[in-house]
């Protein structure tokens, strides 16, 4: 499980467009702010609403205001993780009994973790080939206390996320520390193509796993380089919406690898 | 959705715990060292006396009110200081809305206790007639942000809060049979006497470190709390499942000593004393 | 508790050169300041200091509800808790929550509501917790003023900001923004807010005497005073983005000068 471990981001094609216009300065919009009064022209987007009865299009969030063809969008500068299908995030396991384990991560509602998405089960051949007998299952392989990296099967306005560890970079992680940063600053730290998480991890030389609840897993060689990137990761985060982000992280964290002494 | 479960993952036991051992915490202290205390007093307007600490991200902001009343019947010449305090639930996901839990309950007596057995406040200047009338002294702390370690932020806020004091000062007019005021004011000068701190460790496994931060908080097996004057120990409490060898005590208690004296100095409490004629 | 200054109130609210008894005129408000973000564990955080008054906000959620019977399976529930330090005003106030801050509470809830959207969050709650923690005057006012920007703050969408003020009646001439002592001693006071996203009024009681004339006055009063306060709330939320956007253009805009291009 330990491999190449920032290659979750060659998924995060959503968040690609958001990078393209980094060279622009965005405006920051707050609640209620208006982003245009010409509704003929434009639509309301992400993080925007229509006020009919004022003819007006207004921004929901304090954000970032994005114009996409004719589609006003506001990039939400503070945030909440809302569960989608497909997103990988990082679970903790808080409870379990025989038939589910109820992991946190870190949205409104519990995920449900069942033991069938635990397990790879192999192709049936049969009554006597396949994988073990459904009804041996169980929920021995995690405790309380375990880290997952999971994957979300399905999410809706009124059912509990379920969730699955079958899958590629999935399952339990072992060493390491994890942190927490706001969930809309995420695509920040990866950055586009992935150059930010790239640069971090060579410069850090520690092994990075970002993911999209806003757990990030890291692990360096020793504490002070994990010091190091957990303040560049929270450094990042509360500059997500400047502009020449990854050259000035990259150049505070060669001057401040110097001033500390580390390599 | 802030991230403080009360559940802690294994990965960061883990972590905190073999860095322990190698001495190193992730905030960079050192296994002795106290996190940064930063200190304003007088902020509440309504309040006779008040301060807003903060060590490290734990912040309690404390204020003063007085009250004059009847004595009790066995120290009918001293006035009375009470402490009390609320974890608002404001502070932190893990505090719900209610009457005062152990958490508050303990933090309240342990912060009393480190003042009332250093004599730090002279009860006796707190008396208006004997057996007639006396101060009542609410000392009452909030808890504004919970990052660990309430015990030694609450300490300091009450002592600050104290010191900056100024209650109106009364006398007692016999033939009313009533207190009347002076116009002039009680300050930290007269009512407080001593200084003492409270010096809080937590335990994990067989490591003994001063001043845990929430992740070290909710990780430990246990903590101890000593309250020491210039040169005396005047309090201790022990709390969680962790034991202490008797070694480990000995050690604690001249190392609270030696703490507690630079904590003193360094803070300099008396800056805070009240202007106020 | 016995008062040092004896229970009785001012002679007058005004002094002899027309101002109020704090220096103001009729209209001006008292000092404003506002922060957001002051409070790391909650999701969304604001505080305030308005006069004298000094208050928090938090906001938590959508999360689980406790307990778990008030939970609605369509919709999400806001919940506000309006509270006061013991040390927050004169007479000390005893530590459990009276009638006055559960009323508070719900009337500030009810101005609230509106601008959230929670029919997206079904089974879950929001909390708005508001700790008053240096009263003078006002606080229910400040108290909804600050919750905004806590809400703003936690990233939870909402049709716009509601803003709250108190205008009132001392010794029979209107003013704005009563404190403590003209809320006490004065003839009027009402407290009112405008949510902008439709510019309706959202919270509104009156204590006092007034005609229809007198009401309509005070009403277009507060409305003026409110677009001021809804300004200072705005530049808060954005101040903290803009100022690091400035600060990081300019030292870039350094750097380019700097290097070859």
């Amino acid at each position: 499980m330990e491999e190449d471990e920032e290659s979750v981001d060659d998924e995060f094609e959503d968040f690609e467009d958001e990078e393209d216009e980094e060279e622009d300065i965005r405006e920051v919009v707050v609640p209620g702010e208006v982003l245009t009064e010409d509704v003929k022209n434009f639509l309301p987007g992400r993080g925007t609403i229509l006020n009919k009865e004022k003819n007006k299009i207004i921004s929901l969030n304090i954000g970032l205001k994005q114009i996409k063809k004719n589609y006003i969008n506001v990039i939400p500068l503070r945030g909440f993780y809302t569960p989608r299908p497909g997103d990988k995030v990082i679970a903790l396991v808080v409870d379990k009994n025989p038939v589910k384990y109820k992991c946190d991560i870190n949205a409104k509602d519990f995920g449900q973790l069942k033991p069938k998405n635990t397990i790879k089960t192999g192709r049936t051949r049969g009554f006597r080939g396949g994988g073990p007998p459904r009804d041996n299952i169980s929920t021995e392989k995690f405790d309380i206390g375990d880290i997952l990296v999971v994957k979300i099967l399905s999410a809706d306005r009124l059912n509990k996320p379920e969730l699955t560890t079958v899958g590629k970079y999935l399952g339990k992680k072992t060493g390491g520390i994890i942190i927490t940063i706001d969930p809309p600053k995420i695509p920040r730290v990866i950055g586009r193509n992935g150059s930010m998480i790239k640069m971090l991890k060579n410069l850090t030389k520690c092994n990075i796993f970002v993911t999209q609840n806003g757990r990030i897993w890291l692990k360096g060689e020793n504490i002070a380089h994990e010091r190091l990137l957990i303040e560049s990761i929270n450094k990042i985060a509360l500059e997500a919406h400047t502009v020449g982000l990854t050259d000035r992280m990259q150049e505070y964290i060669i001057n401040e690898k110097k001033k500390r002494g580390i390599e | 959705m802030m991230d403080i479960k009360r559940i802690v993952s294994k990965i960061e036991r883990d972590y905190i715990i073999s860095n322990l051992k190698k001495e190193e915490r992730i905030d960079n202290r050192g296994l002795w060292e106290y996190r940064e205390f930063q200190i304003k007093s007088d902020t509440i307007a309504s309040a006779e006396g008040s301060a807003d600490v903060s060590l490290g991200d734990t912040r309690i902001i404390t204020g003063l009110k007085y009250d004059v009343g009847a004595p009790f019947p066995d120290l009918p010449d001293e006035g009375v200081c009470t402490v009390m305090a609320e974890l608002l639930p404001l502070a932190s996901p893990l505090f719900e809305r209610g009457p005062p839990d152990e958490q508050s309950i303990e933090l309240a007596r342990v912060v009393d206790r480190g003042i009332r057995h250093a004599d730090c406040v002279q009860t006796k200047k707190l008396c208006i007639k004997e057996k007639e009338a006396v101060y009542i002294l609410f000392v009452d702390m909030y808890v504004i942000n919970y990052a660990g370690n309430l015990i030694d932020a609450g300490g300091v806020s009450a002592l600050s809060t104290l010191i900056s004091a100024h209650i109106p000062e009364g006398i007692w007019n016999e033939e009313k049979h009533e207190t009347e005021w002076t116009g002039k004011y009680l300050t930290g000068k007269t009512l407080v006497n001593e200084l003492p701190f409270v010096i809080t460790y937590g335990k994990i496994e067989d490591i003994v470190f001063l001043d845990p931060n929430l992740p070290e908080e909710m990780v430990c097996d246990g903590k101890i709390s000593i309250s020491v004057t210039e040169d005396k120990i005047t309090s201790i409490q022990k709390s969680g499942a962790a034991t202490f060898t008797i070694d480990e005590i000995k050690t604690l208690g001249s190392k609270s000593l030696e703490i507690g004296k630079k904590l003193r100095k360094e803070l300099n409490l008396l800056q805070y004393l009240s202007k106020i004629e | 508790m016995p008062l040092i200054i004896k229970d009785e109130y001012p002679e007058t609210l005004f002094r002899k050169d027309g101002k109020r008894l704090d220096g103001r005129d009729v209209n001006e408000l008292r000092p404003i300041k506002m922060e957001v973000g002051v409070i790391k564990n909650a999701d969304g955080s604001a505080y305030l200091e308005w006069g004298n008054n000094k208050i928090f906000a938090t906001v938590y959620g959508p999360r689980e509800v406790h307990p778990h019977h008030l939970a609605k399976p369509d919709r999400g529930i806001l919940r506000v808790f309006y509270r006061m330090a013991t040390y927050s005003v004169f007479d000390r106030k005893r530590p459990a929550p009276g009638r006055r801050e559960k009323e508070i509470s719900m009337i500030v809830a009810d101005c609230i509501e509106p601008l959230l959207f929670l029919e997206l969050y079904p089974g879950t709650s929001f909390e708005v917790f508001i700790e008053v923690m240096d009263a003078d005057g006002g606080t229910r006012c400040a108290g909804t003023t600050v919750a905004a920007l806590a809400l703003a703050d936690a990233g939870i969408p909402m049709k716009s900001l509601v803003s709250s003020i108190a205008v009132g009646k001392i010794d029979g001439k209107k003013v704005v923004d009563l404190s403590g002592i003209e809320d006490k001693a004065g003839n009027a006071d009402l407290p009112i807010a405008i949510t902008w996203y439709n510019e309706e009024i959202s919270l509104l009681q009156f204590d006092g005497d007034m005609n229809l004339d007198e009401m309509n006055e005070f009403l277009d009063l507060a409305k003026n005073a409110l677009k001021d306060i809804h300004k200072i709330q705005l530049d808060t939320l954005k101040s903290k983005y803009v100022k690091l956007q400035e600060e990081t253009n300019k030292s870039m805009g350094k750097n380019e000068k700097k290097g070859d291009e």
